[in-house]
């Protein structure tokens, strides 16, 4: 009976045979009838078990035709299902455009441009992180797809288990692997991760390569809970039991070259110029594959793809490296931009506007940054002697993460360099109202985000607040204490021996010196602005409280004197309220006529 | 120190002026002892790399002919000497150029130029390294298949089934090495065991193939455009040696390390196959006399003397294992289409002894292609790490160009 047996199984086995005959080459076993394809495996044991027995040529022969049947069969089952992944609907590419994130304009600081322009600040991605798990929520974890049907991979599964019962386990590992990772690699690109090199990336303009790292991450996300995942589940299917871990070997051989790409890309980021408009984007990448990190340790968990994992860590940890150093540019270059043309009327520096929205933002990403930034700043030392760097004092900051040092010392070097800009200015007052508009708009800034204002701390504001009073005070004296020094009354009065009064000729003097100045001051200080109402009025109203009062009284005191002398109006222009409306005149930002008299 | 310490060397042209002021002419001095330090370093380590061919005429009358010397010019294991090479290098030139180097030091001519030709080159070179890897996986990919062939005749006497099996994995095998300079082996290899295949036949083949069509251009890593023989020859553009006053500044080491990174990639491109190497240039624009480079250009003239004999279009790379494995590959097909059962006795030998041999190449490549994908992952994050501080003492120089305390 098995001598019958044996006959006709080498009989199929050797029908079959495509290199002899034309007819096995046109036809597939496995697209035919279901009892062709069992008569053929039964066929295919039955050599088998003759070989374990035997040693004979013929027999032998007959299993190397066998296998490389089952081989093409197998190919030809792969090939069959290996359309690739439609991946489009889960991009959902729609979202494209509801995705923004912070971005951020090259750092230049262009006195001339209007204000708001400098910076162009669209919603930050964490107000729209929220938003966006809607539309993730089929990449949100883990998703496998099946591939293949069932019935084919049973099919394959019986020709592998016989492939590698007769020791052609490289064969099986080889024609999986070439067919399999074509597919993926077609499924690969179509989720749209584009190839270029690390040169090509770094010649992009930064607001190109944001729009990458955007599809990129959705692109990742599909990638490797999607894709890679349903191939693994392939393997397993397939191979799973079979022998040791060689799902693991087929897996790695399919999905190791588009695993490679896919970090390439991010890689390239990573070494890009660290440049601050840069920041942003960067964490979003960083927090993206730090999402992935769990999901891409399940997929990769075989020892083989230990280079994979090894790989993802490695760019994260490069991606915070980017992330400091960046910050460490910023905070260099908020320190040594070297620009010097006053902004004209003492108001906000658009390097101001600039910090303060940046930090803003740093405090939105401070979950990612808190992680991240684990190092003091470095400052100058107040024993170095060093001018161009400003010292500071961390103890009185007890207890405060080394991001939340990081921003305050940001603003401390950015009042420092707005103190050496400030110098550029001809006129020595309009220094003061400079540092106190800006000043005012940091601690506004600060007051207006709660993210901001927990970091930076009410100590610190109160500092800031102080130099503000303090600015306004000695802008003061530096405008005022010589005006009003001619409203005092040493040196009118005369003792001499023939009479003793007030010296007309001195007292004309003081009224025209005084009429000057103020008429100067006006006409300057009108052209100044201080942006805020608030702060605005304020200054006008400490500036009235000390000059409306003095002139009243001066005027009190020696109008009589003038007034019974010639052209009294030479000398008494103004009446109190004149100088008070001229006041409100002042800070406006624009000039105003000189003629501010009531009458 | 008297100028004739430096006798033989090119610092015995330079007349060190005598009446500087005494710091700067110690920091000159050092400098200059730092550089010559370096030349000599680099130097011996090229001299390190040199072995002599093959062809050259043994040692001894008991030399066998055909015991290869593992390390070989473009074996696996000379080219892991040359990355080790490498970034001793690399490590040195950093200690040159950067420790406790003032910015301003880099921002002056011709440094201002010649530093930013190097990290271009620099990031050249990541590209070629991945390039490179990449290509090590095909190596993998060959060296799989030879396994397959070596170990289906393993036992001999040979059967028919042994000798078929073998010669379907080694057609494949040469089929990919041919098409070495497309990277689309799996396409290839996954069609060309398709060769009794289903062109017309049924509608069922007609349906397969637009995902054959598409898998050829799929399977490529990077853009079509990208070339490495372009890269290397980019990197080879304005590279220039320093002349006249230049050449005794640092304007040398960054010259001579561009010069090593040129080297090490255009080594590496030709010894493993990546995306379009066709063209490589065999030129190497180092001047001869230059005594630093004299074992760096025979080496170079070696493998460019090979490069133009062996290197026909779709040839596997240069790597000594893939020659010997394409060579033996296609000598173990000739046997095999010429065998009957039972084999002659003399080719069976000759056979066996080739089997040997492939197994032997296979085990260099088991042991050796892994260790080599890290070592260059290993160059490349050192030259990204260069980089980014050439970078930041670049950024450090033209801060204090532009300080604006008065």
């Amino acid at each position: 009976m098995e001598e019958v047996g044996m006959e006709s199984a080498e009989r199929i086995i050797l029908s079959w045979d495509s290199t002899a005959s034309d007819e096995a080459r046109d036809r597939m076993i496995f697209e035919g009838d279901r009892s062709q394809v069992h008569r053929y495996l039964r066929a295919v044991d039955q050599i088998h078990c003759a070989t374990t027995t035997t040693c004979g040529d013929k027999v032998n022969g007959a299993i190397q035709i066998a296998m490389a049947r089952l081989e093409d069969e197998f190919r030809n089952i792969l090939i069959t299902h290996s359309a690739p992944l439609e991946t489009d609907s889960l991009l959902d590419l729609t979202t494209l455009s509801a995705d923004s994130s912070a971005e951020f304009d090259e750092f230049s600081v262009d006195v001339d441009a209007s204000p708001d322009r400098v910076l162009e600040l669209s919603e930050g991605e964490s107000s729209s992180r929220a938003r966006s798990s809607v539309s993730y929520k089929t990449t949100k974890s883990i998703r496998e797809v099946d591939l293949i049907p069932a019935e084919a991979i049973d099919d394959l599964r019986s020709i592998a288990e016989r492939m590698i019962a007769s020791d052609y386990l490289r064969e099986c590992v080889q024609v999986y692997g070439s067919v399999r990772k074509s597919a993926v690699d077609a499924s690969f690109w179509n989720l749209g991760i584009e190839k270029l090199s690390i040169g090509d990336i770094q010649r992009l303009d930064w607001d190109t390569v944001e729009v990458k790292i955007r599809r990129w991450i959705r692109a990742a996300r599909v990638c490797i809970r999607v894709l890679f995942a349903s191939e693994k589940k392939l393997c397993e299917q397939i191979f799973y039991g079979l022998g040791t871990a060689i799902d693991d070997t087929c897996f790695m051989e399919t999905v190791k070259g588009p695993a490679t790409q896919l970090f390439n890309f991010v890689e390239a980021i990573s070494i890009s110029k660290r440049e601050p408009e840069k920041l942003f984007k960067i964490l979003d990448l960083h927090d993206a594959l730090l999402d992935l990190l769990p999901d891409i340790d399940v997929v990769f968990d075989c020892k083989s793809a230990e280079s994979v994992r090894v790989q993802a860590a490695e760019i994260l940890s490069r991606l915070a490296e980017a992330a400091r150093g960046i910050l460490s540019e910023f905070e260099n270059k908020v320190l040594r931009e070297p620009s010097r043309v006053t902004v004209p009327g003492g108001t906000i520096h658009p390097l101001t506007r600039y910090v303060m929205n940046y930090i803003s933002l740093i405090s939105d990403y401070k979950q990612t940054l808190n992680e991240l930034i684990v190092s003091k700043p470095s400052t100058g030392s107040r024993y170095s002697g060093d001018p161009t760097t400003p010292d500071m004092d961390f103890a009185e900051l007890e207890g405060k993460s080394p991001l939340a040092l990081h921003l305050i010392w940001t603003i401390v070097i950015l009042l420092f360099n707005l103190d050496i800009k400030s110098k550029n200015y001809v006129d020595g007052s309009i220094v003061h109202i400079f540092m106190m508009n800006n000043i005012y708009y940091v601690v506004q800034k600060v007051k207006g985000s709660p993210g901001l204002h927990a970091m930076i701390g009410d100590d610190y504001l109160k500092k800031l607040s102080g130099k503000v009073r303090q600015a306004a005070i000695v802008y003061q004296r530096a405008t005022w204490v010589r005006v009003l020094y001619c409203l005092r009354d040493e040196g009118l009065h005369v003792t001499g021996s023939f009479s003793s009064g007030v010296s007309k000729s001195a007292l004309r003097e003081r009224f025209k010196t005084f009429n000057a100045m103020f008429e100067e001051v006006h006409k300057t200080q009108a052209t100044w602005l201080i942006p805020d109402i608030q702060l605005r009025e304020e200054l006008r109203i400490s500036i009235s409280e000390k000059l409306l009062p003095a002139y009243r009284s001066f005027l009190g005191r020696y109008k009589n004197q003038i007034e019974s002398g010639r052209h009294p109006e030479n000398y008494i222009k103004y009446s109190v309220d004149d100088l008070e409306n001229a006041v409100l005149d002042f800070f406006e930002g624009h000039p105003v006529s000189q003629n501010f008299r009531r009458r | 120190m008297p100028a004739t310490e430096y006798q033989g060397s090119f610092l015995g042209r330079i007349s060190i002026r005598r009446n500087q002021v005494s710091s700067l002419e110690n920091n000159q001095e050092q400098e200059l002892e730092d550089l010559e330090l370096f030349q000599r370093h680099i130097s011996d380590r090229f001299a390190d790399l040199i072995v002599p061919a093959p062809d050259d005429p043994p040692a001894s009358p008991h030399h066998h002919h055909h015991q290869p010397n593992p390390d070989n010019v473009l074996s696996i294991s000379w080219l892991r000497k040359l990355l080790d090479a490498f970034l001793c290098c690399e490590a040195e030139f950093k200690a040159v150029l950067i420790m406790g180097r003032d910015p301003a030091h880099v921002a002056k001519p011709p440094l201002d130029r010649l530093i930013p030709e190097l990290m271009d080159r620099v990031v050249r070179a990541l590209d070629l390294c991945n390039a490179i890897t990449h290509g090590v996986d095909s190596v993998m990919q060959c060296q799989r298949l030879a396994e397959i062939a070596a170990s289906a005749l393993e036992r001999r006497p040979f059967g028919e089934g042994q000798v078929k099996r073998a010669k379907r994995a080694l057609t494949t095998l040469l089929s990919l090495m041919d098409d070495k300079e497309n990277t689309n082996s799996s396409f290839k290899a996954a069609e060309r065991n398709w060769s009794f295949g289903r062109r017309g036949s049924g509608a069922a083949g007609a349906n397969k193939d637009p995902h054959m069509a598409n898998f050829r251009c799929l399977t490529m890593s990077v853009s079509k455009n990208w070339s490495a023989s372009k890269q290397i020859q980019a990197m080879m553009g304005n590279l220039a040696a320093p002349r006249g006053n230049e050449a005794s500044g640092l304007a040398v080491p960054v010259y001579i390390m561009s010069s090593v990174i040129v080297f090490a990639m255009w080594a590496l491109v030709a010894a493993i196959p990546c995306h379009e190497r066709s063209g490589l240039s065999t030129h190497f624009p180092v001047p001869r006399q230059l005594s630093w480079a004299q074992s760096m250009i025979g080496l170079q003239e070696r493998i460019a003397e090979d490069w133009k004999k062996k290197e026909k279009k779709g040839s596997a790379g240069l790597m000594e294992e893939m020659q010997k494995m394409e060579k033996l590959g296609t000598a173990l097909v000739d046997f095999a289409d010429g065998f009957q059962f039972p084999a002659e006795a003399e080719k069976e030998e000759v056979a066996a002894g080739q089997v040997c041999e492939l197994v032997e190449v296979c085990r260099r490549l088991d042991e050796g292609l892994l260790p080599l994908q890290q070592q260059i992952r290993e160059v490349f994050h050192r030259m990204v790490r260069s980089r980014t501080e050439i970078l930041e003492l670049l950024d450090q120089a033209s801060k204090a160009a532009a300080n604006p305390v008065a």
